[in-house]
C-alpha cells in the first residue's frame, strides 16, 4: 500500500499536469527529489512533461512561498520598467503550500506581494517535517546514507546500520507545536484535509524562556547567536524578506555592522526577528536552513505570543483583515509606557 | 622528511605541550561560548585535557577563519580632537607567536594552498599564514558527500600541512611538513617510524592516486562562452535563495568587502567576509549591477571554482570537501553541476 | 570610559515628537521645571516617525538610556502616527525584556505641548531609573582591538 505521501506526490503530480496541460497556470512550484537524504529540491515546472520530476515527502521543509513573487514575474511578458501593464489577464502560477506557507502566501497578498487571482493554491495538509537536525542528532556522528519513509516511522540506514525511528519523535519543533497544519487557502485540494491540532500551548519553548531571570535571558541570547556566520540564510529563506535592500545592507545610515562582531550579529537578529512581527507564521523556515542550527525562532515566536495576547492576531489567519501593524485600536494596551502623570492624576 | 611514530597518549600529551606554548585549537565538538577574541567560529581553544577527537570527513567549520578573520582589522585611527594620534592611520600590533591548529584534514590544507594563489602579495594574509601551523591527519574514513579525488587532492594528502598524522595499527605516523612543523616536534623525543609502516603509507597513497579521477580537467579546455550560456543555470538560478551559505562555509571562497567602522571616536577600518550570492557584492555605485539578476550569481560561484579561476590559475578552486553540499538549504550540489558542465555541448 | 565610582552620569537620548514631547519640554524649559541634564534630545516629526533600527542604534552606540516620547493617543498631529508606534514599541520593549534587555533602558511616554512639569517629572523617572541600572553594557558596541592598538600606539 503506497504511504501517505506517496499518495499525495502522485495527486501533486496529475493536477501539476492538468492545470499546466489546460493551460491554467504557466508555472508549478513544488518539490523534486534531492542528491542526499532528507533533503529536497524547490523545483519550478514548466511544462507537463516536467511534472513526473514532482514529489513531496517529510523533509519537505523549505517555505515555497519565497519562490511566488520571483515566479509570478518570471511567467509575465517581458517588459521595461516603464512599460505599461499588458492588457488583459496575467498568467497564473500553481504552488504547493501547506497550513504556515498558506498563510505566509495569505501575508504575501494583504502586502501586495502577490495578486490573489493570479495564484492557484495547491493546498497539502501537513503532518510535521522532519528536522533532519534531530535525526542526525540521533547518530551521533554516524553518516546516515538512506532514509526509507513510512506513515509513522523512519528507517534511517548507514554504512553498519539500519534503525527504525518514530517519525513524530524527529518532527520540527515548529510542526510540533504548530495548531493549523491545514491550508487556509485551496483552489486545488490535495490528499485529506488535516484537522485542527489541539496544542496544549503552542507557546511552550517562548513560556519556558520567560520564567528565567533577565540576566539567564541574556545569556541565552548571547549563547545562542555566538555561532553565527551571518551567511543571512535565515534572512534570505524567509518568504517575509524581500526588501530590495535589508537594513543590514544599509550603508548611510549603518544600522549594522558587517562583522563577527557580537554586538552587531545581535542586532542583526533583533532587527531580523522584528521585521517579522505581525507577519510571521512560524513555518520553521529559518531555523531549518541554518547551517549552524540557531534557533532564532524563538524571538519570532515570542513576538506572534505577544501579537497574539496583545492584538488577538495570528498572521496569515484572515485574509481580508489588516495586518496587526498596519492597524491600531483606540485602547491598545499600553502598560509598558512610563506611567502617564497626568493619567495618575486623574486617577484613570 | 623526517617521519617519526606516536602513540595517541603521546599525542594528546604533546597537543597539550603546545598549549603551554601557543593557542591551539581544534574542532569544536559543542557549541562554544560567545565568541571572544582568541575564538575562531567553529573551533575551540584547546586547555589539553581533553583527548582530541575528530569527525569523520572535515569539520563543520573550515580553517579559513584562521587565514581571514571574521573581521580582518586592517587600520586604526581616532577621530578625538586632542588626541596625539589625530590624523593617523595606525597598522594593529600583530600578535606575536605561532597559533596551532590540530585536526586539519588534507582537503581544509590544500585550500589554504590554493587561496595563496590569489593572496599572493597580500600582508595580512601571508602574516597569518605565517604565524598559523596546521596539524593534518590524513582521513581512514571518508563522507558520502567527499570528493577531493576528483578535485585534485587525496584523503592521504600532506600539501599544505605542517605536520601530517596518519594512523597506524596502534597509534600514528608522523610526517614533517614543514620548518614549522619541526620546530613543534624539535624538543620531543620521538621515535623514528619503521620503514614497513612508511612504505605501506606510501603504497596507499599510490592506490588513491590511481583511484582518482581526472575527467574534471577536460573543463579547463572548454570554450567559455558555451558553459556561460549552458540552460542548466536557469533552473539552478531559480532555486537558489542567494544565501551566503555556500561561501561562508566553503574553504575556497575568499572575497571580501572593505568598511570603516567607527564607535565613540575611535574608528577602525575592517575587512570581513563577502559572497558572490549578495546582489551588493557587485552593485556599482552608479546603481548599475552587472550581476542584478539572481542566476548571474548563482553561476558566478560556480564557474568561478571550476573555470574562471583554473584558466587563470591552473587548479579548480574547490578542494572537494562536500560542505556545501551538505548545507545547502535547497540541495545544490556542486557535483551535480560538475557533471551538467561537462555534459555541456 | 564610564564608571559608575567616578561619578558617573548617564547619557540619555529622548526621541522627542515635534508637536507635543518636544514642545512639551520647552515649556518645561521656560517655566523654569528642574530636570536631570542627563537627556540628549532628538527632535522627530512624530513617534511614529521612530524606527526600531534608531532606538538600537542609539543602544548599541552606548546610549545607557533611551526615551521615546510622543502626543497622547488622540492628539497625533498627524491622527494616528502615535497609534501605531504604540503596537511597535508595545512588541519592541517586550523583545528587547526577553532577550535580557534591563527593563527601564528604554522608555516610552506620552507627554503633550501642555505638559511642561509632567515632561519634566517623566525625565526625572526615567533618569533615576537609568542611574539605578548603571552604565549600559548589553548591546554597546565596542571596538576591542582597536582600543588595545591605540593603546600600544
Ligand atoms: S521568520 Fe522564520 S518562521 Fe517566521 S515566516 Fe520567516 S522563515 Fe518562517
Ligand atoms: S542562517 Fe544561521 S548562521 Fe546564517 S545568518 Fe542566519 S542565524 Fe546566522
Ligand atoms: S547555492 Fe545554496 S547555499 Fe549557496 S547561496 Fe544558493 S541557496 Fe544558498
Ligand atoms: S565549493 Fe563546496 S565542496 Fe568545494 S571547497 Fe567549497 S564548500 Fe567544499
Amino acid at each position: 500500500m503506497p504511504t501517505i505521501n506517496e499518495t499525495v506526490s502522485e495527486e501533486i503530480r496529475a493536477q501539476a499536469r492538468k492545470l499546466l496541460e489546460e493551460g491554467t497556470v504557466a508555472a508549478v512550484i513544488g518539490y523534486a527529489a534531492g542528491s542526499l537524504p532528507m533533503t529536497v529540491k524547490p523545483l519550478v515546472v514548466r511544462s507537463p512533461e516536467d511534472c513526473r520530476k514532482l514529489i513531496w515527502n517529510t523533509f519537505c521543509v523549505l517555505n515555497l512561498a519565497n519562490y511566488l513573487p520571483a515566479t509570478l514575474k518570471s511567467v509575465e511578458p517581458p517588459r521595461g520598467p516603464r512599460d505599461p501593464k499588458p492588457e488583459g489577464p496575467l498568467p497564473k502560477v500553481a504552488i504547493c503550500a501547506t497550513g504556515c506557507w498558506s498563510r505566509n502566501i495569505v501575508v504575501q497578498i494583504q502586502e501586495h506581494q502577490v495578486a490573489r487571482d493570479r495564484v492557484v493554491v495547491m493546498g497539502v495538509g501537513s503532518r510535521g517535517m522532519v528536522s533532519k537536525r534531530k535525526v542526525q542528532a540521533l547518530f551521533d556522528g554516524r553518516e546516515i546514507l538512506a532514509v526509507e519513509e513510512g506513515d509513522h516511522e523512519l528507517v534511517i540506514q548507514g554504512a553498519d546500520f539500519s534503525e527504525t525511528i518514530n517519525r513524530w519523535s524527529v518532527v520540527r519543533d515548529n510542526c510540533q507545536t504548530c495548531t493549523h497544519p491545514d491550508p487556509v487557502l485551496v483552489d486545488v485540494r490535495i490528499g485529506e484535509p488535516v484537522s485542527e491540532r489541539k496544542n496544549p500551548n503552542p507557546f511552550m519553548q517562548v513560556d519556558a524562556l520567560e520564567q528565567k531571570s533577565g540576566d539567564e535571558r541574556w545569556a541565552w541570547f548571547t549563547e545562542e547567536f555566538s555561532t553565527c556566520i551571518r551567511c543571512y540564510a535565515c534572512r534570505n529563506a524567509c518568504p517575509l524578506c524581500y526588501c530590495p535592500t535589508c537594513f543590514v545592507d544599509d550603508a548611510k545610515p549603518q544600522w549594522v555592522g558587517k562583522s563577527l562582531d557580537a554586538v552587531d550579529t545581535g542586532l542583526f537578529h533583533i532587527l531580523r526577528a522584528y521585521h517579522c512581527a505581525g507577519r510571521c507564521t512560524d513555518c520553521g523556515t529559518c531555523e531549518t536552513v541554518c547551517p549552524k542550527g540557531i534557533n532564532m525562532r524563538m524571538l519570532t515566536k515570542k513576538l506572534n505570543k505577544d501579537v497574539l495576547d496583545l492584538y488577538g492576531i495570528e498572521a496569515g489567519m484572515q485574509p481580508d483583515a489588516p495586518l496587526p501593524l498596519t492597524t491600531y485600536t483606540m485602547d491598545d494596551p499600553q502598560k509598558f509606557m512610563v506611567a502617564e502623570p497626568s493619567a495618575v492624576k486623574e486617577g484613570k | 622528511m623526517k617521519v617519526f611514530k606516536i602513540t595517541p597518549a603521546e599525542l594528546d600529551a604533546m597537543i597539550q605541550e603546545w598549549s603551554k606554548a601557543h593557542p591551539v585549537y581544534a574542532p569544536a565538538l559543542a557549541k562554544q561560548p560567545a565568541a571572544s577574541p582568541d575564538c575562531a567560529p567553529g573551533w575551540s581553544r584547546v586547555d589539553g585535557n581533553a583527548p582530541l577527537t575528530l569527525p569523520v570527513g572535515p569539520p563543520p567549520a573550515s580553517v579559513k577563519t584562521f587565514f581571514f578573520p571574521q573581521p580582518e582589522t586592517l587600520l586604526t585611527y581616532t577621530l578625538e580632537n586632542n588626541h596625539p594620534d589625530k590624523g593617523l592611520m595606525r597598522e594593529p600590533a600583530k600578535s606575536q607567536g605561532i597559533q596551532v591548529v590540530v585536526g586539519v584534514r588534507p582537503c581544509d590544507a590544500r585550500s589554504v594552498l590554493l587561496n595563496n594563489l590569489p593572496y599572493q602579495e597580500d600582508p595580512f594574509f601571508q602574516a597569518n599564514r605565517q604565524r598559523t601551523a596546521l596539524i593534518g591527519f590524513t582521513c581512514e574514513q571518508t563522507r558520502s558527500t567527499c570528493f577531493c579525488t576528483q578535485m585534485g587532492g587525496s584523503p592521504l594528502g600532506s600539501e599544505g600541512l605542517d605536520l601530517v598524522f596518519s594512523r597506524t595499527r596502534d597509534g600514528f605516523i608522523v610526517e614533517v611538513g614543514s620548518a614549522k612543523g619541526e620546530a613543534l616536534v624539535a624538543d620531543l623525543d620521538l621515535a623514528p617510524a619503521d620503514e614497513s609502516e612508511i612504505s605501506a603509507l606510501a603504497a596507499r597513497r599510490q592506490e588513491e592516486v590511481k583511484a582518482s579521477s581526472t575527467e574534471l580537467d577536460t573543463l579547463k579546455g572548454r570554450e567559455l562562452g558555451k558553459l556561460y550560456d549552458a540552460p542548466l543555470w536557469q533552473p539552478l538560478g531559480e532555486s537558489c535563495i542567494n544565501c551566503g551559505a555556500c561561501t561562508f562555509i566553503c574553504p575556497t571562497c575568499y572575497c571580501f568587502d572593505i568598511q570603516d567602522e567607527v564607535v565613540r571616536g575611535q574608528g577602525r577600518r575592517i575587512r570581513y567576509w563577502d559572497s558572490c550570492m549578495f546582489p551588493l557584492y557587485s552593485l556599482h555605485t552608479s546603481g548599475h549591477n552587472p550581476r542584478g539578476q539572481k542566476v548571474q550569481r548563482t553561476r558566478n560561484r560556480f564557474l568561478h571554482k571550476l573555470k574562471y579561476f583554473p584558466d587563470r590559475f591552473g587548479p579548480f578552486s574547490c578542494v572537494g570537501c562536500g560542505r556545501c553540499v551538505q548545507d545547502c538549504p535547497v540541495n545544490i550540489d556542486i557535483r551535480e553541476v560538475m557533471t551538467d558542465l561537462l555534459a555541456v555541448e | 570610559m564610564n564608571d559608575q565610582s567616578t561619578n558617573w552620569e548617564p547619557k540619555i537620548i529622548a526621541f522627542l515628537c515635534n508637536w507635543c514631547s518636544y514642545a512639551g519640554a520647552d515649556l518645561a524649559g521656560v517655566s523654569r521645571f528642574q530636570y536631570p541634564s542627563n537627556i540628549r534630545i532628538v527632535r522627530v516629526p512624530c513617534s511614529g516617525r521612530v524606527s526600531e533600527n534608531m532606538i538600537m542604534s542609539a543602544l548599541k552606540s552606548g546610549a545607557d538610556g533611551i526615551l521615546v516620547s510622543g502626543c497622547h493617543p488622540g492628539d497625533c498631529h498627524y491622527i494616528s502616527g502615535n497609534y501605531f508606534a504604540r503596537r511597535r514599541f508595545a512588541l519592541l520593549s517586550n523583545l528587547l525584556d526577553f532577550i535580557g534587555i534591563e527593563p527601564g533602558r528604554v522608555s516610552f511616554s506620552w507627554v503633550s505641548a501642555s505638559e511642561g512639569e509632567q515632561f519634566a517629572e517623566v525625565v526625572q523617572s526615567v533618569t533615576e531609573k537609568v542611574k539605578a541600572l548603571g552604565p549600559a553594557s548589553r548591546l554597546v558596541k565596542k571596538i576591542d582591538a582597536l582600543e588595545t592598538a591605540l593603546q600600544v600606539a
